[in-house]
C-alpha cells in the first residue's frame, strides 16, 4: 500500500511542478515585458496593427484571465494559433515533434553501444593504457560544447569522408533512406554527448561489480568470462545508470535546440529558435511547455522505476 | 646572527612546503590548474600582445589559411582570428565567472535558508526550484533573453543575469541538501538554543561548513558557463558581433568551415581547452576535499 502512496505523491508533485512552469512561462513571456503587442510588432508599428494584435491576443483582458484561458487551452489540447502563419500551433508542432522523436530514437539506438562497449573495455582493461586513453577521450568529449562537436563531425564527414549530407533538410516527400542519411550526423552528435556521461559512470559501476563476491563465485564456478560479464556483471552495473539515462533524456530536449540548428534539421529545436526570432509567442510557449513536460515525465518515470526496483520500499 | 639564519632558511623551506603540497595534489588538479593558469594569463595579458585588434580588418588576405603570421587563419572580413580569440578570452572568462558567482550567491542563500528553516516555506521553495530546473537550461536562458526584449539583446549584463538565473536553482538544490545534513549537527542545535536567528545561523554555522560542497559546485558550474554563453552566442542570442566571443565566432565562421577550417577550430580549441581545464580542476578539487563529483550533470 505504502508504495502506491509514494507513487501517487510523486505524480501529484509533478503536476504541481508543471503548473508552476506554466505560470512562470506565461508571466515571463506575456506579463513581464509590459505591452506584448509593441514587443512583437516593434516600436514603429501602426496603431491599427497594434489594436488588431491586442484583440487577437486578448490583451484587453486582465493577465489572470488570459492565463487561465491559456492554461485551459493547454489542458484541452488547444494550443492557440501562430501569430506569424496563422496556422494552429498543434498543426505546426506535430511534424516537428515527429522529426525530433525520430531523431531521438535514432540517437538512443546509437547511444547504447557507444556507452556499453567503451565502458566494458575500460572495466576489463582496468588501469591499462586503453583504460587511460579512453578516460582522456571521454573527458575531452565531455568538455566539448555540443555545437562544436557537431561542427567538427560535419567537417569530418563532409570534407574528409564525404558520405553524409551536411544539411539535414527533409520533408514529407523524403524517402526513408534520405531521412536516415539526414539524421545520422545529428543523431551521432547527440548520442556521443549522451554516451560520454554514461560511459564514465558505467565503467566505475562495472569495476565495483566485478570486484564483488558473487562475480568471484561465478568465475570460480568455471563460467566463461563472457557469460560472467553479460549474465552477471552488466545487468547489475546497468541499474544505477538508469538515472543517468533519465538525465540524458533531459539533456536531449535542450541539446536538440543546438544540434538541430547546426544541421538545419526541421525539428522541435529549430522551431523554438525560429519562433523566438519571430517572437511568435503561442509557438514559443507551447514548445517550452512540451520540453518541460518531457523532462518532468522522464524524471517521474525514473523515480517510479527506482521506487519499484528498491526492495527496501517493498515491505515498508 | 641567528636572525639572519632564519631569514635565509625560511623562504626556501616555504618553497619546499609549497612544492610538497603541489606534489601531493591529484594529477588532474595539477594539469587542470596549469591549463587554467595559461588561460588566465592569456586573458589578462592578451590585449597587450595580440598582434591585431579584434575588429581590425585587413590583417591579411581574407580566408587565407593557417600561417605563422596568422595561426588560426584570417576570416571573411580580413580579421586575424588568433588575435580575436586571444582578445575574446577575458570576455568569456569574466562573464562566466560573474554569472556563476551571482548564481552561487543567490542559490546558496536560498538553498541554505530553505533547508534550515524547513516546513512549508521549504516545500514551496522546493517546488519553485523544481519548476525552474525542469525547463532545459538552454531553453530557460533563451526565453529569459526573449523576455528581456530586443533593446537588451547583446548586453553583457543580461548574459550574466541569464547565467545566474540558470544556475541559481541548481545550486540552491545542492545547498539545500547540504543544509539539511548540517542542520542535524549539535553546534547548530546549540546556536538555535542560544536564540540565534535563521539568518545568522546560516552565515556563521551553515555557510562555513558547506564551503566544500559549494566550492566544488562553483567550479563545476563555472566549467559549463563558457559553454552556455558560447551556445547562446552560437544561436545568435548572446553577445553581438563584432564581439570576439568564441561561440559567436564559431557561428560566424561556420560557413567558411570547408574553405578555412582553422577559423572555426581555433576558437573551438580555445573553448574546449578552457572547459577541459576547468573540469580537471573540479575533479581534482573534489578529490582534495574528499567529495565525489559527477562531471557533466548539467
Amino acid at each position: 500500500m505504502q508504495i502506491w502512496l509514494l507513487i501517487v505523491r510523486r505524480i501529484v508533485l509533478s503536476a504541481v511542478t508543471l503548473l508552476l512552469v506554466s505560470a512562470f512561462v506565461f508571466s515571463v513571456l506575456e506579463v513581464l515585458p509590459g505591452d506584448v503587442a509593441t514587443r512583437i510588432l516593434g516600436r514603429d508599428a501602426t496603431p491599427e496593427a497594434l489594436l488588431l494584435l491586442r484583440e487577437q491576443l486578448g490583451l484587453n483582458q486582465s493577465s489572470m484571465i488570459r492565463y487561465i484561458h491559456w492554461l485551459g487551452g493547454l489542458l484541452t489540447g488547444d494550443l492557440g494559433r501562430s501569430l506569424v502563419s496563422s496556422r494552429s500551433v498543434s498543426e505546426i508542432l506535430a511534424p516537428r515533434i515527429f522529426n525530433t522523436l525520430a531523431l531521438s530514437v535514432y540517437a538512443f539506438l546509437l547511444y547504447l553501444p557507444l556507452t556499453v562497449i567503451p565502458a566494458v573495455v575500460q572495466a576489463l582493461k582496468r588501469d591499462m593504457a586503453v583504460d587511460h586513453a579512453l578516460s582522456v577521450v571521454t573527458l575531452v568529449l565531455l568538455s566539448m560544447p555540443d555545437f562544436l562537436l557537431a561542427t567538427i563531425l560535419l567537417l569530418a564527414f563532409v570534407l574528409w569522408i564525404p558520405v553524409l549530407p551536411a544539411i539535414s533538410l527533409v520533408d514529407d516527400t523524403s524517402s526513408y533512406v534520405e531521412y536516415l542519411r539526414a539524421m545520422t550526423l545529428p543523431a551521432a552528435t547527440l548520442a556521443i554527448v549522451m554516451a560520454v556521461y554514461a560511459v564514465r559512470m558505467l565503467r566505475d559501476n562495472l569495476i565495483e561489480v566485478l570486484d564483488s563476491d558473487y562475480i568471484r563465485m561465478a568465475e570460480l564456478k568455471g563460467l566463461s568470462r563472457g557469460r560472467v560479464l553479460l549474465r552477471h556483471a552488466l545487468p547489475n552495473a546497468l541499474v544505477p545508470t538508469l538515472n543517468v539515462t533519465a538525465l540524458n533524456l533531459a539533456y536531449l530536449i535542450g541539446g536538440v535546440v543546438v544540434v538541430e540548428r547546426v544541421f538545419s534539421y526541421p525539428g522541435f529545436g529549430t522551431l523554438l529558435v525560429d519562433s523566438l526570432q519571430l517572437r511568435d509567442l503561442p509557438v514559443i510557449e507551447a514548445t517550452v511547455m512540451i520540453a518541460a513536460l518531457v523532462y518532468v515525465s522522464a524524471n517521474l518515470l525514473a523515480d517510479i522505476a527506482a521506487i519499484l526496483l528498491n526492495p527496501r520500499l517493498r515491505t515498508a | 646572527m641567528s636572525e639572519a639564519n632564519i631569514e635565509l632558511i625560511a623562504p626556501s623551506q616555504m618553497r619546499r612546503n609549497w612544492l610538497m603540497l603541489w606534489r601531493q595534489m591529484p594529477l588532474s588538479f595539477r594539469i587542470g590548474s596549469l591549463i587554467l593558469v595559461v588561460h588566465l594569463l592569456v586573458a589578462v595579458t592578451g590585449p597587450f600582445w595580440a598582434p591585431y585588434g579584434y575588429s581590425q580588418m585587413g590583417a591579411g588576405p581574407p580566408l587565407s589559411g593557417m600561417s605563422l603570421a596568422h595561426p588560426f587563419g584570417v576570416d571573411q572580413l580580413g580579421r586575424d582570428v588568433f588575435s580575436r580569440v586571444v582578445r575574446g578570452s577575458w570576455i568569456v572568462i569574466s562573464l562566466s565567472l560573474a554569472g556563476t558567482l551571482l548564481g552561487m550567491l543567490i542559490g546558496a542563500i536560498v538553498g541554505l535558508l530553505s533547508g534550515y528553516v524547513g516546513g512549508w516555506i521549504d516545500e514551496i521553495v522546493q517546488r519553485v526550484l523544481e519548476a525552474l530546473i525542469s525547463i532545459p537550461f538552454l531553453v530557460l536562458a533563451l526565453i529569459a533573453i526573449a523576455a528581456a526584449g530586443p533593446e537588451y539583446s547583446g548586453n553583457p549584463v543580461l548574459l550574466v543575469l541569464v547565467v545566474a538565473l540558470v544556475y541559481a536553482p541548481r545550486i540552491a538544490r545542492m545547498a539545500r541538501t547540504a543544509a539539511i545534513d548540517i542542520a542535524t549537527r549539535d553546534y547548530v542545535t546549540v546556536a538555535r538554543l542560544r536564540g540565534e536567528k535563521a539568518w545568522s545561523v546560516m552565515c556563521w554555522e551553515l555557510l562555513p561548513n558547506a564551503t566544500g560542497v559549494l566550492l566544488v559546485e562553483f567550479a563545476l558550474r563555472a566549467g559549463y558557463a563558457p559553454v552556455l554563453i558560447g551556445s547562446l552566442g552560437f544561436l545568435g542570442f548572446g553577445l553581438r558581433p563584432p564581439t570576439p566571443e568564441w561561440g559567436l565566432m564559431i557561428s560566424e565562421n561556420r560557413a567558411l568551415l570547408i574553405v578555412c577550417p582553422s577559423t572555426v577550430l581555433g576558437p573551438g580549441l580555445a573553448l574546449a581547452s578552457l572547459v577541459v581545464g576547468l573540469n580537471l580542476f573540479t575533479e581534482g578539487l573534489a578529490r582534495v576535499l574528499g567529495r565525489t563529483v559527477k562531471l557533466g550533470t548539467q
